[in-house]
């Protein structure tokens, strides 16, 4: 039997993926006026902010605590709200469940667009409709992890067996026992995987919040930053990425174990 | 066996039933049959032939194009709906690939034969009511698998898979059960068992039982009456102990090989 010859390398099609990824990477830099030479030449003031920042002022922790609550409180009350408006949301977008074709197009809509717009584009909402402050945080991120979770979970229920929920409806069960009964138990592990993602998310999304004025730590980082404390903004940063990796292992972790 | 006094009563009825699904197939067709209340009916024919339509067929699963069904008296509903969910509810199923919760306990699994039965809320948070449950549990003691009420049902064999199965048609309390190819996942002892559990439930309880088997000599032992299909019609009808391998040749559109049999044909 003879040995096949070797495909022909694609050497046109790859220098010319190349050429225009460079082209693309050029007009883009031109376009923000991104040089090289002048990011040189201002290293100077980059390296007297260093030195203003180092060392942290560890005196400052004590009061970052409170701020670091107010963060957690808005990251969980906007995963909580969230996740559980996202579990309808996900199921009538998930077409094998879904009732009909008409509830089914206006779901996937909805979350289109829930998730087209920017965390902080609901900030800014919720803060003309309530206030500035960590109501606005947590309602904002509660539209935010809807948009996150009902994604990913919608794609796992579009996923399951769909033999199961058969076996309901020929027990005589109605479309809401169906899915809680034949549906959703296949996919509570992934579900509970994808709230505990949002909350990682969520917890750093409530700090960039907090720099619009929707409070906790993003707040403090805000106002000390336009107070030129470098010392205690590194101190913050710091801290925030002790929590951030903290809660990220946790989630992980508790992941693993529902996978 | 079908004429138990004051059993003699039609259960299931099919009135030029035939299903051409929306590809064009046709799936049964000019289907006329009654079966008494209390019957073991086993249905036999080669894959395709529509033995899995005509079962479906009687809880709606697989809606008619023609024709129609009356079970015990009612006409099967071609849409979704109250009234088909309540007639589903009289009607036990029991599947090839059981189709339960892996991640579920068997108790959990055997409840949702109940579900037509308890308010909606009450059966999603598996909230059930005690009696639900005395139900669920004597539908295990019947298929001798209560011991292993509270454990995982993926992690049972699959001949307690299947028994957990037919405890979930159980807890309906139906009047009919249709298992469709309920043995064609297991192996040759357990295929007995559970052929003999069905065959059980059937005399001591009078549910009218339609079985689909693909292996002859099943069919042979266990179907006191057997009805024979090919291509979407029915080409037997009688009872199992007079059933000849030239009935079964003329089902199959062949001679049955060895394929067809559970175990080598004594023959």
């Amino acid at each position: 039997m003879s040995r096949p010859a070797p495909p022909p390398r694609q050497l046109g099609l790859t220098l010319g993926v190349i050429a225009v990824l460079a082209t693309m990477t050029l007009w883009s830099a031109h376009g923000i006026g991104f040089s090289v030479s002048e990011l040189v030449c201002n290293a100077a003031g980059g390296s007297r902010l260093l030195r203003e920042s180092w060392p942290p002022d560890f005196a400052f922790l004590p009061r970052l605590i409170g701020p670091f609550l107010e963060t957690l409180h808005i990251a969980l009350i906007g995963t909580v709200v969230g996740a559980i408006i996202a579990i309808p949301v996900a199921v009538l977008a998930a077409r094998p469940v879904s009732p009909n074709w008409l509830t089914w197009i206006i779901d996937r809509n909805f979350m289109n667009i829930l998730r087209t717009l920017p965390d902080l584009f609901w900030a800014m909402l919720f803060a003309t409709a309530v206030g500035f402050g960590p109501l606005a945080g947590a309602l904002a991120l509660s539209v935010f992890s809807v948009a996150v979770i009902s994604k990913l979970f919608s794609e796992s229920v579009e996923a399951i067996d769909m033999h199961l929920p058969e076996a309901v409806r020929a027990c005589g069960g109605s479309w809401l026992q169906m899915v809680g009964l034949g549906a959703l138990p296949q996919v509570w592990p992934q579900y509970a995987a994808y709230v505990m993602y949002s909350f990682e998310l969520n917890v750093r999304g409530s700090m960039v919040l907090g720099l619009v004025g929707a409070g906790g730590i993003g707040m403090i980082l805000e106002t000390q930053r336009a107070n030129f404390e470098y010392e205690r903004v590194t101190m913050i940063i710091l801290s925030v990425l002790v929590v951030v990796l903290l809660i990220e292992q946790v989630s992980a972790s508790v992941r693993r174990r529902l996978a | 066996m079908t004429d138990k006094p004051g059993t003699s009563e039609a259960m299931i009825r099919f009135r030029g039933a035939g299903v051409t699904y929306p590809n064009g197939v046709v799936g049964l067709e000019g289907i006329d049959l009654t079966i008494q209340r209390g019957e073991f009916v086993v249905i036999v024919g080669s894959s395709g032939a529509g033995k899995s339509t005509l079962l479906r067929s009687i809880n709606g699963l697989t809606p008619l194009t023609a024709g129609e069904i009356e079970v015990a008296g009612v006409a099967v509903p071609r849409r979704q709906g109250r009234e088909l969910r309540r007639l589903r509810a009289r009607i036990g199923m029991v599947f090839q690939d059981f189709r339960l919760v892996r991640r579920l306990s068997v108790l959990s699994n055997v409840l949702i034969g109940r579900v037509a039965y308890v308010p909606t809320w009450r059966s999603v948070l598996n909230l059930w009511p005690r009696a639900e449950v005395e139900l669920a549990m004597s539908a295990l003691e019947r298929v001798g698998i209560v011991d292993k009420a509270y454990v995982r049902a993926g992690q049972l064999s699959g001949g307690q898979q299947q028994r957990v199965g037919i405890a979930r048609a159980l807890a309906q309390a139906p009047e009919v059960i249709l298992a469709d190819e309920p043995v064609a996942s297991l192996d040759p002892v357990t295929s007995h068992q559970v052929m003999e559990d069905l065959l059980r439930i059937n005399r001591e309880l009078g549910i009218t039982t339609i079985v689909n088997l693909h292996f002859l000599d099943l069919a042979r032992r266990y179907g006191q009456r057997i009805i024979g299909l090919q291509q979407g019609k029915v080409v037997y009808d009688g009872s199992g102990s007079e059933v000849t391998d030239e009935d079964f040749r003329r089902i199959y559109g062949r001679r049955p090989g060895e394929d067809d049999f559970l175990q080598e044909p004594a023959a």
